[in-house]
């Protein structure tokens, strides 16, 4: 705006009011709205805060808070009990229209709502209401569109300031230190902090500066004008609280205040200060003094004729409205990520440094088996910020899972029980929505459970489902509840040379164990392996473990093929029933093993670090990365132990996985089927012979006396 | 706001950062009843009242502040309900605090003072702390009180 030359000098330019909303308010309204107000869109009445300057470079805003907004226990009335303020806090009544819509927003009719502010403001300067209240003058509007899907809010302030035409002009403004003397200056700072420090008017922004002809600075209410006038007074300045910090402009709030002064006493020439602070004490530097001109417009006598009003607020100088999104402080769904994210963050700064949070999240695991063992497992990698998660199990929850099985709850259970691994994602996403978890239906096909011919073609699609998935996940757990059930997916983790980890319960001891590396490079190469395997070549077997040979899998120590344990057994027998503490105890530290596998530098190639002496140092900076854990709580005791893989193994041998990739179903169904064809296959038929006709004393799982032990304990 | 006993200090800042964009944030103190340390809380925001993210937060700190909470074992960053407020602020976790104020206050003839200990114990956990936030206790604080 260009100065002009007037009588009585340039026109008086105000620093507009400059908003700011604390995204308190924001999530507090979103709550109102969506359990109070509801489709209601009447205007809200609220308070906004603010206070003077309190720093020389910095201008202080009107601020709204979630206090702003009113409390829930009260009834929605149309004026707010506003609080008494507080010398930080200056409470000013505002109203807010919230849309429904966007459109709605859009649509708002921006320059009559505007005006009807204007018109109460004009009506308290009449009434009188704004030298009782003078908070009034500083009424604010503010519109706004809630999107309570995408957290997202649309919002425009208006700082109601009524027109002077013609515009009122200054004769001189300058710092308060410079306009007072000394004395003067000092006295009124007094005064000033003595206001600021009560708590009856700390709150009250505007007020009278009466300084007596002996330099003594009083500060009054403005309704103690009349009182003021006369005897002794050498100056009457009126006072308010400044919240612009710039040393040629006034703020806002004097606009209305020169409207209220004019209309209400007649005033043409208006001595003001611009009071402003410094570190909570007045600032005669800071604060400005001024002599302002009025020219008393038409009409303003008269209530009737509300005078023209400005007051959009401008973002950023455009004359268009503001949006900002919150998801990322207010969706629930992304705070849980990010405390998520930050936790595991704590870990890696204070504990381990190189642990490799990136890997965790992206590594695709594979549960097979969603009970005791799965439900725990899945809660734990999850808790390392692992977030592909796929669960596969065939079953339903039953009415006895829930207390053992983490995931469920008795809803699970009703109408027959849900499928299990549909329940399970279904109960990972409410503890953590970003998991991204898929179930599988599905049963793995085993080994001693013979299928009839019509069934063939599904147990081969189970089969080749099972291959499927094993392939396109990174690391497979082992946590079904049969020996049996665990040949497959032993055999396709060790073809596809995948990271696996079998936990598996006895009554009251457990094993946890890491497999070995597969016995042939990656199913890839199945092309180069034959041409390499005809040539004899013992070179062409894949890596071995650092330190020599392949740590065995679950099956290298049977010396029997898995058969049916489960028929003909006790209920007791058939379902491994186990001290409630086992599965926790196993589960974690199957995941524990996982994530120390994974940063380990050989990864599944990872051979043993036996040496006891170098506990936690090197490039293991968790410890040992053991191959057996085996556990019992009959005496709270834990050991570890190695197996090297072993050539007749039915599930991790050389021999069989060639079989299986050269002869897929062929390969497959008798196996299922034929009780001793893997033992056949593999040599151990072989083995038992030549063993049994030795007479050996040693301590061997295939004791005869044992029978009932070796069914029972599925270790 | 509820009446705040253990909400020692509250600190307002406005940094400008590149783009001529403003940011302003808000330090509180607040007495950690279970681990029985002041903890410092924050948060940032930009002109529209738009959270900072804590990427965004760093870029704000000088330099060596950014050095230190990279390397040093005693501050690191979490995001919790501020305890008053309920919604979600940053905070310099506090598990490591007890530990290094013991060594600051190795010195018994400070601890006999009793009088000034806790007018020190603020001053001096906020020397360690503030380096974090690229925030500097000014040296009259400290002299003041010793002499």
């Amino acid at each position: 705006m260009a100065k002009q030359e007037r009588s009585g000098g340039s026109i008086l330019q105000f620093s507009p009011f400059q908003s700011f909303v604390d995204e308190g308010f924001w999530h507090r309204l979103s709550s109102l709205k969506l359990n109070k107000f509801g489709i209601d869109d009447s205007p809200i009445a609220i308070t906004g805060f603010y206070a003077p300057c309190s720093h020389s470079q910095v201008s202080n805003h009107l601020t709204l808070l979630s206090e702003s907004l009113p409390c829930d226990e009260s009834e929605q009335s149309s004026v707010p009990a506003i609080s008494l303020g507080n010398r930080n806090r200056c409470s000013v009544p505002g109203i807010l229209y919230n849309t429904n819509t966007l459109e709605a927003y859009h649509a708002l009719d921006k320059k009559s709502l505007l005006k009807e502010e204007a018109k109460k403001i004009w009506e308290d300067i009449h009434t009188g209401k704004a030298v009782e209240d003078s908070a009034v003058l500083l009424r604010f509007l503010l519109i706004s569109f809630a999107d309570l899907k995408k957290w997202s809010f649309h919002y425009w302030f208006a700082f109601p300031a009524l027109v002077f035409d013609p515009p009122v002009t200054v004769v001189e403004l300058k710092p308060a230190s410079q306009w007072f003397t000394s004395e003067e200056a000092d006295s009124v700072s007094v005064a000033c902090n003595g206001w600021r420090n009560s708590s009856l008017t700390a709150g009250v922004p505007f007020f009278l500066v009466c300084i007596a002809s002996n330099s003594h600075a009083t500060i009054r209410h403005l309704k103690d004008w009349e009182a003021c006038q006369g005897d002794g007074r050498k100056q009457v300045l009126f006072g308010f609280y400044d919240p612009c910090h710039l040393p040629n402009n006034p703020g806002w709030p004097l606009r209305n205040f020169l409207a209220l002064i004019c209309s209400r006493w007649n005033l043409k020439t208006v001595h003001f200060l611009c009071y402003r602070e410094n570190r909570g004490f007045a600032d005669l530097g800071v604060s400005l003094v001024g002599e302002a001109v009025i020219t008393i417009p038409q009409g303003w006598r008269d209530l009737q004729c509300v005078p023209n009003a400005v007051g959009w607020e401008l973002n950023k100088g455009r004359h268009i409205s503001r949006v900002i999104n919150l998801a990322k402080s207010m969706d629930p769904a992304m705070l849980a990520i990010s405390a998520a994210d930050l936790n595991l963050k704590l870990m890696r700064w204070r504990a381990w440094p190189s642990l490799n949070l990136d890997e965790l999240s992206s590594t695709k695991c594979l549960l097979l088996g969603a009970g005791t063992l799965g439900c725990q497992v899945a809660r734990m990698l999850m808790a390392w910020g692992v977030r592909k998660i796929t669960l596969l199990d065939n079953g339903r929850v039953a009415m006895s899972n829930p207390l053992r099985q983490s995931l469920y709850t008795l809803d699970n259970c009703l109408n027959g029980g849900d499928f299990k691994a549909m329940a399970a994602v279904k109960s990972l996403k409410q503890i953590f929505p970003a998991v991204e978890a898929e179930g599988v239906v599905m049963a793995i096909p085993m080994p001693g459970h013979p299928v009839s011919s019509q069934e063939e073609e599904s147990v081969l699609e189970d089969c080749r489902r099972l291959h499927e998935l094993v392939e396109s996940h990174d690391a497979v757990f082992l946590l079904t509840d049969t020996r049996e059930s665990r040949w497959l997916p032993a055999l396709l983790c060790a073809n596809a040379n995948k990271i696996t980890i079998t936990a598996a319960l006895g009554f009251d001891s457990f094993l946890v164990m890491r497999h070995g590396s597969g016995p042939l490079n990656s199913s890839n190469d199945v092309k180069a392996e034959s041409e390499i395997a005809l040539s004899g070549d013992m070179d062409s077997l894949a890596l071995a473990d650092s330190g020599g040979e392949r740590l065995g899998c679950y099956f290298c120590n049977d010396v029997v093929a898995p058969t049916d344990s489960t028929a003909n057994r006790t209920l007791d027998q058939q379902c491994t029933v186990t001290r409630p503490g086992l599965a926790p105890i196993a589960s974690s530290l199957a995941a524990e093993l996982f994530v120390d596998i994974l940063h380990h530098p050989n990864g599944i190639f990872a051979g043993v670090i036996a040496d006891s002496t170098n506990s936690g140092g090197g490039d293991q900076p968790l410890g040992i990365l053991p191959h057996q854990i085996r556990g019992s709580l009959h005496q709270f005791s834990q050991m570890t132990l190695v197996g090297h893989a072993s050539e007749s193994c039915t599930a991790c041998s050389s021999t069989v996985i060639t079989e299986y990739r050269k002869k897929g179903k062929e390969f497959l169904l008798p196996a299922i089927n034929h009780p001793t064809y893997l033992e056949d296959l593999t040599g151990l038929t072989e083995l038992m012979k030549s063993a049994s006709s030795f007479k050996l004393d040693c301590n061997n799982e295939t004791d005869d006396d044992d029978d009932d032990d070796d069914d029972y304990v599925e270790l | 706001m509820p009446h705040c006993t253990n909400l020692f200090f509250v600190l307002c800042c406005k940094v400008h950062s590149n783009h001529h964009e403003v940011h302003y944030y808000d330090f509180h103190i607040v007495y950690s009843a279970s681990y029985r340390v002041p903890v410092l809380y924050f948060r940032g925001y930009d002109s529209d009242g738009l959270p900072l993210q804590l990427n965004e937060i760093e870029k704000d700190l000088p330099a060596c502040s950014a050095k230190v909470l990279l390397e040093s074992k005693w501050t690191f960053i979490t995001q919790e309900e501020h305890p008053y407020f309920n919604r979600p602020w940053y905070k310099l976790h506090p598990c490591g605090t007890s530990e290094w104020m013991k060594l600051l206050f190795l010195d018994e003839a400070v601890l006999a003072e009793s009088k000034v200990a806790i007018e020190l114990h603020l001053v001096s956990w906020f020397s360690v702390v503030g380096q974090v936030i690229g925030l500097r206790v000014p040296i009259e604080m400290v002299n003041g009180r010793i002499n």
